[in-house]
């Protein structure tokens, strides 16, 4: 794509969410999730490929009925309280609506068919923008509806948890399992959102770094599928000690920076008096710790049939930039002991 | 809920549901976009009339430029799937199943 068309699509990705988290008028809010779509829209089908034209179709769809119903909500929020500002939308029909508008925004269940099949159809880079930057302005307005009824949260949250562990169970596709994890993680997040907004930035963030640590495992190995995951010993030896660390994170294993925000989460619902709940929430994400396992299993724990020793690829001299890739994986695997830190940091 | 709230909200429900429940072309869930915005085009309108509020009359106007925006960005992903999948039928989206 040519360097002028390039950067305009990325500086307006940046001025969609930036619009959004400096507005307290729902319309501008919607502008700025308007044009975030747009912007991204050219650059998931910049190669012209079927699958990437089909993805970028589906994306369409579902992103477009999504800011339309809530600008819709957001006008009836409007004609019933005569409010635009975001912070004072009251608990009511019109606010449920706009919570399962931005839910389909981000791809919670039940409304996250479109997840899977867009992430499948992209390039790692822009799925990596699609499960990363994209999430930040839905999520921000999701943030400051503050509900006090939390039966919607928790709906959404146990259902997106159970959908993306059950989901990914048969996937071979690097791409769809990013997806479901990305689900999984989101539900998570939702989960806790009506009763401690602080964790859910918490989770979020420490969403955001392991899922940033894994698409750059996979850029830098070039991998869509789990058998060519299995190669990774013969190009970058490194990568299968990181890489099954970062996916155990993901699964919410300690000692690792993944259980954090799943053990904070535990600890808030049984203190809400929700323990059936947390449970239900804990064992659902057993399943996600089954495909996040057969991962590294296939990355780390495989043989391949042939004689090793004597299968040397070609060392091409590439430059790999890995800088962000060695601060999120170290982020990802060593931050749970600064766990109390991160927690006065927050505002509890 | 007043009249002109009923009104635009059935018109948006109405076109929602074209949406969701299309069957067969491309086109007409397109269509069905445009409908959803042209109803929260008359909802901004009315909102603008019925309360004389100056400050919001940029609001259709700017509803308008981003609606074309994303009919823009639909007709041109329905000219790039017909080149790719041959067929603007939206059964024949189906490359990227599990």
């Amino acid at each position: 794509m040519a360097p002028p068309i390039y950067s305009a699509l990325i500086i307006s990705l940046g001025l969609g969410t930036t619009m959004t988290f400096a507005s307290t008028h729902w319309y501008l809010a919607w502008m700025g999730i308007e044009i975030n779509t747009l912007a991204i829209i050219p650059l998931m089908s910049q190669n012209h490929t079927p699958r990437a034209t089909e993805a970028t179709t589906k994306y369409f769809f579902a992103q477009a009925t999504a800011s339309a119903t809530l600008l819709f909500a957001s006008i009836s929020n409007a004609f019933l309280t005569g409010e635009w500002d975001i912070l004072q939308t009251p608990n009511t029909l019109t606010s449920s609506l706009i919570t399962l508008a931005l839910a389909m925004k981000i791809g919670l269940a039940p409304l996250h068919s479109w997840m899977p099949e867009v992430m499948q159809g992209l390039s790692l880079l822009i799925g990596l923008i699609l499960s990363t930057w994209q999430k930040l302005a839905p999520l921000y307005l999701i943030y400051q509806i503050q509900p006090t009824n939390s039966n919607i949260f928790i709906t959404l949250g146990l259902l997106s948890i159970i959908v993306g562990g059950w989901g990914g169970f048969n996937q071979v596709q690097l791409r769809k399992i990013l997806a479901y994890s990305s689900i999984a993680h989101l539900g998570w997040m939702i989960l806790i959102l009506s009763f401690s907004p602080p964790l859910a930035l918490l989770t979020i963030l420490i969403y955001l770094m392991m899922t940033f640590s894994l698409f750059s495992s996979f850029m830098l190995t070039r991998t869509t599928h789990i058998n060519s995951l299995a190669t990774t010993w013969a190009k970058i030896p490194i990568l299968t000690i990181s890489t099954p660390l970062v996916l155990l994170s993901l699964g919410g294993l300690p000692p690792l920076t993944g259980f954090m925000p799943k053990w904070l989460i535990l600890q808030e619902l049984t203190k809400q008096d929700l323990a059936p709940i947390a449970t239900l929430a804990a064992l659902s994400s057993l399943f996600s710790l089954y495909f996040y396992l057969r991962l590294s299993y296939a990355m780390t724990l495989t043989m391949p049939p042939n004689n090793p020793a004597g299968t040397l690829p070609w060392r091409l001299n590439t430059r790999h930039n890995t800088t962000m890739m060695s601060l999120t994986t170290t982020s990802t695997i060593c931050l749970l002991p600064v766990t109390p830190a991160i927690m006065a940091l927050l505002p509890f | 809920m007043t009249p002109a709230h009923f009104a635009f909200s059935s018109a948006f429900m109405l076109g929602l549901a074209g949406l969701a429940f299309h069957r067969t072309h491309f086109i007409s869930a397109l269509l069905c976009l445009e409908g959803l915005m042209l109803s929260l085009f008359i909802a901004l309108s009315l909102w603008t009339l019925q309360f004389d509020s100056m400050n919001s009359a940029s609001m259709p106007m700017i509803l308008l430029a981003f609606s074309a925006c994303e009919a823009g960005t639909g007709l041109a992903l329905l000219v790039a799937t017909t080149r790719t999948h041959s067929t603007n039928r939206l059964k024949n989206l189906n490359l990227l199943q599990c």
